[in-house]
């Protein structure tokens, strides 16, 4: 499995800051290719923090600031001159929340694909399917194309959100705790997305959820304090952990 | 430009437009946004200015003795604030007067008393109410206020006072209906609304815990009113208070259709007066001369810098009520 | 001893009590007064003729259709010229100044301005439009109105645009969508209804001012429709109804009052409609 590996992203010394807070120290680690790595460890670790670095998303704020390098393609994304706008472009973000736009379904979707591409209609409107097909929501929603995107259920609403990111075909997906608002019924149909959607995508998950983290990734980090304590293959980290406190915290010592 | 090729391998400069006309939107929205916020300062910055420069005749004229002048004569040019500034204060201390423990009793009544099905219906009423526009007020004033305090209160005030020292200079002379008094009741009846549900707000940000604690020690309704309610939502309170006499300072319409306009100050509460608002409107449009529109102007000027005050003051105090509101959820 | 503390106490309690009862049956007593009288006395003088007829002369017969007709226009203008001044200006306090001294600043003393005499501002017109054009004039009590529109809208959209969930804009902006795209096609359109309201009440608000009236449009007897001279309003036209000796010309102000207040009202509790809608949708 791991003679596989490919490495898509890769985050090196990367340290962030909140004014003068210092929320992350020196972080490095590896993405690979096709596969999904877990982020885990109490709340205020800085888990979503290294997550929101990777579409610098932080920047619509002030005072908020990263160090290091993260590559993604061999192309280092926190520099200076690559617009921001075409990086987010390729990476797709899903929210604790759904965050469904206040437009129709099917404009929900376009709305990515728009900003982009001068697609003719009839292949926006395919993209779109695909998009939702992919999403497993097209059967549920196909015949109400035009119906707002908040009139869905919270669950389908998270597909949606999920759908609009995969529509762009972004090189990285990143879900922020993406079922933490959701009844178990509706995370189970995330989970077994998420497993289809990394046969061809790199995905990256925050998670307070360690079974989920157990259940859908293949490698897993556990973050402390700002610290990246351990990492390596989700199997390992939950059977033999190296290190004492992920050990505490996997066990449910602490957090 | 690596990035872009990774996904437009075909149409990579298309693509670079694109982000450049992004761009380029951004950078000009943001102007826009930018330049209207500027809008509202420089309107702020031109009411200054312009009331300062078309009052300049008559502050060079008059200098500062035209804040504690008294003659007002066309005629002769003679101009000075004081009936005006009197006017205006002693109206709106009026309104003050009956308005704001009538007001608070309405909050009070409508945050622990009422019924509660009957709770958002008045609620609304009062708002609605405080949307009315003032010169409903005026004319309603003139037409049924008026006649009713010349035939019915005035004379019963002068009565009943004609006895006690200083009321009975106060509640003096025959009874017009219209003046001084009868302006600072419109005016309260006109703020009354206004102070209700700015109150009533303040009131309902108070921690329903607080509340409890009070009534688990004992306390009664009202303790826990005065007590506990009232300090807590002090702040609120005056900012709100302070915002309703900053509009009873500069409203013009329910005033000027009662107060008489007539330019001297009288011991007596029930004679006509003026205010500063009064005045302009009533005489701006028919102001020849070289110095009676500066006049005017100047007494706008009064009023903005007054009102500009009074509101400066009502407003931190409700920002610092807002922040503690809001860091507290 | 004690029992009978207790009892003051609770007497205490009950007369106060009492009397704030008795304040909200005295101020809305007296308000239901002011509207009863409104509608008897607005009634009475409300036929056809107020529609079809301008002002008449002292002892004439007539309506107000020229009245009505200015302040229509005279709203429209100012609703045209103050609400994307007043949106865009609410959109940078929200969006990008947020917490920034300048934003402070602004909103501060927009907040100001909301609370200003109007006659203030109607002076400020007069000097800066009726006296360097020469005259009175229906473009100059409309630039006024919109002067007192500003602010209210301001408010309104910044408010509304702050109940708009960051995650919403950080979930546009992760699809690549630029700044302003992110404004108009995301948070304006959530907060649009919020929006719609500040609107409406701004109308409420400008329907019945009076003052920056009197001394930019001033008023006109006839019809006119030359947005360059003199025009007649509805609340310049009532005050100067009433203020009158003539019997006929009180009725007619009445009938203009009532006019006034039934729009004011019909604003407002569309706008309360529109505000509960908006809050079961999100709930």
């Amino acid at each position: 499995m791991s003679q596989a590996n490919t490495v898509k992203v890769s985050i090196n010394n990367l340290s962030f800051f909140y004014g003068n807070l210092q929320a992350l120290k020196n972080i490095s680690l590896p993405l690979y290719l096709k596969k999904v790595t877990a982020f885990i460890g109490p709340s205020g670790c800085g888990k979503s923090t290294l997550l929101r670095v990777m579409n610098r998303i932080y920047e619509l704020y002030p005072n908020q600031r990263a160090e290091g390098e993260v590559i993604l393609d061999g192309e280092n994304i926190l520099a200076r001159t690559l617009d921001v706008n075409t990086l987010r472009s390729k990476v797709g973000m899903v929210f604790q929340k759904p965050t469904p736009f206040p437009m129709t379904i099917f404009d929900n979707i376009a709305f990515g694909l728009k900003l982009y591409d001068k697609l003719p209609r009839s292949e926006l409107q395919g993209r779109v399917e695909d998009a939702l097909r992919r999403a497993a929501l097209w059967d549920e929603v196909k015949d109400k194309l035009n119906a707002s995107g908040t009139s869905l259920s919270g669950g389908q609403q998270q597909r949606l959100c999920i759908a609009r990111s995969v529509a762009i075909k972004p090189e990285l997906i990143l879900l922020d705790e993406p079922c933490s608002a959701l009844d178990p019924i509706s995370t189970a149909k995330i989970e077994e997305l998420i497993s289809e959607l990394s046969e061809d995508y790199t995905i990256v998950i925050v998670t307070h959820n360690m079974q989920q983290a157990s259940r859908v990734s293949d490698h897993t980090a556990f973050m402390f304090l700002g610290e990246l304590i351990e990492f390596g293959e989700t199997e390992k980290i939950f059977t033999m952990p190296s290190n004492k406190r992920t050990e505490d915290y996997i066990t449910g010592r602490f957090g | 430009m690596v990035d872009i090729a990774l996904r437009h391998d075909a149409s990579a400069s298309p693509a670079t437009a694109r982000l450049r006309r992004y761009r380029a939107q951004d950078r000009m929205f943001f102007r826009l946004t930018l330049a209207c916020a500027l809008l509202v300062l420089a309107v702020f910055a031109g009411v200054i200015t312009s009331l300062t420069v078309g009052a300049w005749p008559a502050i060079k004229a008059f200098g500062l003795p035209f804040l504690w002048t008294e003659a007002w004569n066309p005629v002769t040019e003679k101009f000075g604030a004081l009936a005006p500034i009197y006017g205006t204060v002693v109206t709106s201390l009026i309104a003050m007067f009956f308005a704001v423990p009538i007001g608070i009793g309405i909050a009070i009544f409508l945050t622990e008393l009422c019924p509660r099905p009957l709770r958002r219906p008045i609620g609304i009423a009062v708002e609605l109410l405080a949307g009315i526009p003032s010169i409903i007020y005026g004319i309603w004033g003139l037409f049924i206020m008026v006649p009713f305090l010349q035939q019915i209160v005035m004379p019963g005030l002068i009565y009943a006072f004609s006895g006690i020292p200083v009321l009975r200079d106060l509640f003096a002379g025959p009874p017009y209906g219209i003046g001084i008094f009868t302006a600072g009741l419109i005016l309260a009846v006109m703020t009354l609304p206004f102070i209700s549900a700015i109150t009533r707000d303040v009131f309902e940000t108070v921690p329903p815990v607080l509340k409890e604690a009070a009534y688990g020690l004992g306390a009664t309704t009202w303790e826990v009113q005065w007590n506990v309610v009232l300090p807590y939502a002090r702040t609120g309170v005056v900012g709100g208070v302070m915002l309703a006499l900053g509009r009873a300072l500069g409203e013009t319409m329910a005033v000027t259709f009662v107060i008489g306009n007539a330019h001297r100050i009288s011991e007596s509460l029930l004679a006509p007066g003026t205010t500063i608002s009064a005045s302009i409107a009533n005489e701006f449009t028919e102001a020849l001369g070289d110095l009676y529109a500066p006049a005017l102007i100047e007494l706008g000027l009064i009023l903005f810098f007054v009102t500009v005050i009074v509101l400066a003051a009502a407003r931190l105090m409700l920002y610092r009520l807002e922040r503690r509101a809001g860091g507290r959820t | 001893m004690n029992s009978r503390r207790r009892l003051m106490r609770q007497l205490k309690s009950r007369i106060f009590l009492g009397l704030s009862a008795a304040a909200t049956m005295i101020g809305l007593g007296w308000l239901a007064l002011i509207l009863g009288t409104l509608i008897y006395e607005g009634f009475s003088g409300i036929d056809l003729a107020i529609f079809t007829e301008s002002t008449p002369p002292p002892g004439g017969m007539g309506g107000l259709l020229n009245a009505i007709y200015g302040s229509v226009l005279m709203s429209t203008f100012a609703v045209a010229v103050g609400t994307p001044i007043g949106i865009f200006a609410g959109t940078y306090l929200a969006e990008y100044g947020r917490d920034t001294r300048f934003a402070f600043i602004v909103r501060f003393v927009n907040d100001i301005l909301l609370s200003a005499p109007s006659i203030v501002l109607g002076l400020f017109v007069y000097d800066a439009m009726v006296l360097t054009m020469g005259h009175f004039s229906a473009w100059a009590g409309g630039v006024a109105l919109a002067i007192i529109v500003i602010p209210v809208v301001v408010r309104t959209t910044e408010n509304m645009l702050l109940l708009i969930p960051n995650t919403l804009r950080e979930a546009a902006a992760a699809l690549g969508a630029p700044r302003s795209l992110i404004v108009r096609l995301v948070t304006w359109r959530a907060a649009r209804a919020g929006m719609i309201t500040g609107i409406l009440l701004a109308v409420a608000r400008i329907s019945g001012e009076t003052a920056p009236l009197l001394f930019t449009a001033l008023n006109n007897q006839f019809w006119s429709v030359n947005p360059n001279a003199p025009m007649a309003s509805l609340p310049v036209a009532i005050f100067q109804m009433a203020m009158s000796p003539y019997a006929d010309w009180h009725r007619l102000a009445w009938s203009g009052a009532l006019l006034i207040t039934i729009t004011v009202l019909l604003l407002s509790i569309i706008a309360r409609l529109i505000e509960a809608q908006t809050d079961r949708g999100s709930a």
